[in-house]
């Protein structure tokens, strides 16, 4: 079996779209500034928004196409390297383990959007988590995958069960607080064996965080996870301190997140004033 | 009757006016809407999914956002469904404003979000039995988050879904009944 696997050659059947993360940034039009300035103050996914069902349902394909790759992700590590040499057995279990808590998630995502009315491929899926999980290190791979993009799942999944939560839902905010628990597992992992590999290689470590910085701005996906309003989601502090972040680490993210937001509103006003003209 | 749509071209979406165009003009024959004038401005700054409707005089203008007439599986793109379906939602909202007992409606503006909602059901329920694809689940989802999880409100669902022949007294009616049961 092949190692190191493209972004590529993941394997779908013909109801999947698949699409860059420069596909997504290349998109000139606007649902961030024109909508929160003049007709809603807060971009948040709250019950509150007039389009509240289908911004959920979105954001739930998004999930279970996120779980997808994470499970793919996390079985990579487990075959792209060698016992012992390149990656400890207890890594490795590890990471068997999370492949199956993903798997479980596809499942649980897959009821949640038949549960909220959409059919798998219904949107395009993007593929960056899993460009995340290709780094040939594996100390990249856990800051990239299990810190970076389970972070993520960490503020997503918050953000859907208090979704649940204020709209009554029983079913999706069961369903998100049982996926958190794991996700915030999933992410000590991450911390942990990223402390124990590198424990005398500070610059392996070094190295390992700014890749994380790196993709925890890539996965702020234009701003949409941020302290702002303007976000759709916020950083869930408490959940990830309970995953091994540290306050420092949560307000840096919350940092890229504000970068990540004020860059694609410029990028937005340019394309836009662009076309005007 | 003349029916316009705008812009003649895009910079942000592979959206086809001819296309539109046509898919709107069956739709308002079908409608029974083809003796007034009406303006499709379709706003492609915007990728969300919204309806805006504005009847003025004798002109009707319905301004979707391009989020509502894209494929959302290839970004940009344009779905002939959705275009229907939108055009279908926003003619069907004109028509009840105009004709159908909707006179005492508040604008789209002012409408809370469980009245927008039952009126969307009733609108989607016609689109529905006119034999255009709908999800139904979707939409039972979108009453559910605006009236509560509970059998009881999915049988207010069902019914509004089947009406053809309401009013506005009787819609908003349904749903503070509906919110009064849940609560």
């Amino acid at each position: 079996m092949k190692k190191f696997m493209p972004v590529e050659e993941l394997a779908r059947d013909e109801r999947f779209n698949q699409i860059t993360q420069a596909d997504r940034m290349a998109d000139g039009r606007n649902a961030l500034i024109a909508d929160s300035e003049k007709s809603r103050r807060s971009n948040r996914l709250t019950p509150a928004r007039p389009d509240a069902s289908e911004a959920a349902r979105a954001l739930m394909h998004g999930i279970f196409v996120g779980e997808i790759q994470a499970l793919e992700g996390a079985g990579r590590t487990c075959w792209d390297f060698t016992t012992g040499e390149e990656a400890p057995f207890e890594l490795k279990l590890d990471m068997a383990r999370q492949a199956w808590d993903e798997a479980r998630h596809v499942e649980i995502s897959l009821k949640l959007s038949d549960w909220m009315g959409s059919e798998i491929g219904q949107y395009a899926e993007n593929t960056v988590l899993f460009q995340a999980a290709c780094s040939n290190d594996p100390v990249l791979r856990l800051a990239g995958v299990n810190r970076a993009l389970e972070g993520l799942a960490i503020d997503v999944f918050t953000t859907m069960k208090e979704f649940g939560e204020l709209a009554g839902d029983p079913y999706l905010e069961f369903c998100e607080d049982w996926m958190l628990a794991d996700e915030v597992t999933h992410v000590k992992m991450g911390s942990d064996w990223l402390r124990k590999i590198t424990e005398n290689d500070p610059e392996r470590r070094k190295k390992a965080l700014e890749f994380q910085g790196v993709v925890d701005k890539m996965f702020s996906y234009g701003g949409s996870r941020s302290d702002s309003e303007e976000s759709s989601f916020a950083i869930a502090r408490r959940f990830r301190e309970l995953a091994g972040f540290t306050e420092d680490e949560n307000n840096h993210i919350a940092d890229l997140g504000m970068q990540a937001l004020n860059e694609r509103k410029g990028q937005l006003r340019e394309k836009q004033a662009a076309a005007a003209n | 009757m003349t029916l316009t749509v705008t812009p003649d071209t895009y910079n942000f979406v592979a959206f086809d006016t001819p296309y539109t165009a046509r898919i709107a003009e069956r739709m308002a024959a079908q409608l029974g809407l083809d003796d007034v004038d009406i303006l499709i401005a379709v706003n492609e700054n915007s990728s969300l999914t919204r309806i805006d409707i504005e009847v003025t005089g004798s002109l009707v203008t319905i301004a979707p956002h391009s989020g509502a007439m894209e494929d959302t599986r290839r970004p940009r793109q344009q779905s002939e469904l959705n275009t229907t379906i939108t055009m279908a939602r926003g003619m069907l909202r004109v028509r009840d404003r105009l004709r159908g007992g909707f006179a005492d409606a508040p604008a789209d503006t002012e409408l809370s979000l469980p009245q927008a909602a039952i009126w969307d059901t009733y609108i989607m329920g016609r689109i529905a039995h006119m034999d255009i694809e709908v999800n139904k689940q979707a939409w039972v989802y979108n009453f559910r988050n605006r009236h509560g999880f509970s059998d009881a409100v999915d049988v207010v669902f069902e019914k509004v879904w089947n009406l053809s022949n309401a009013t506005w007294a009787e819609l908003s009616a349904l749903s503070a009944n509906t919110l009064s049961i849940t609560a």
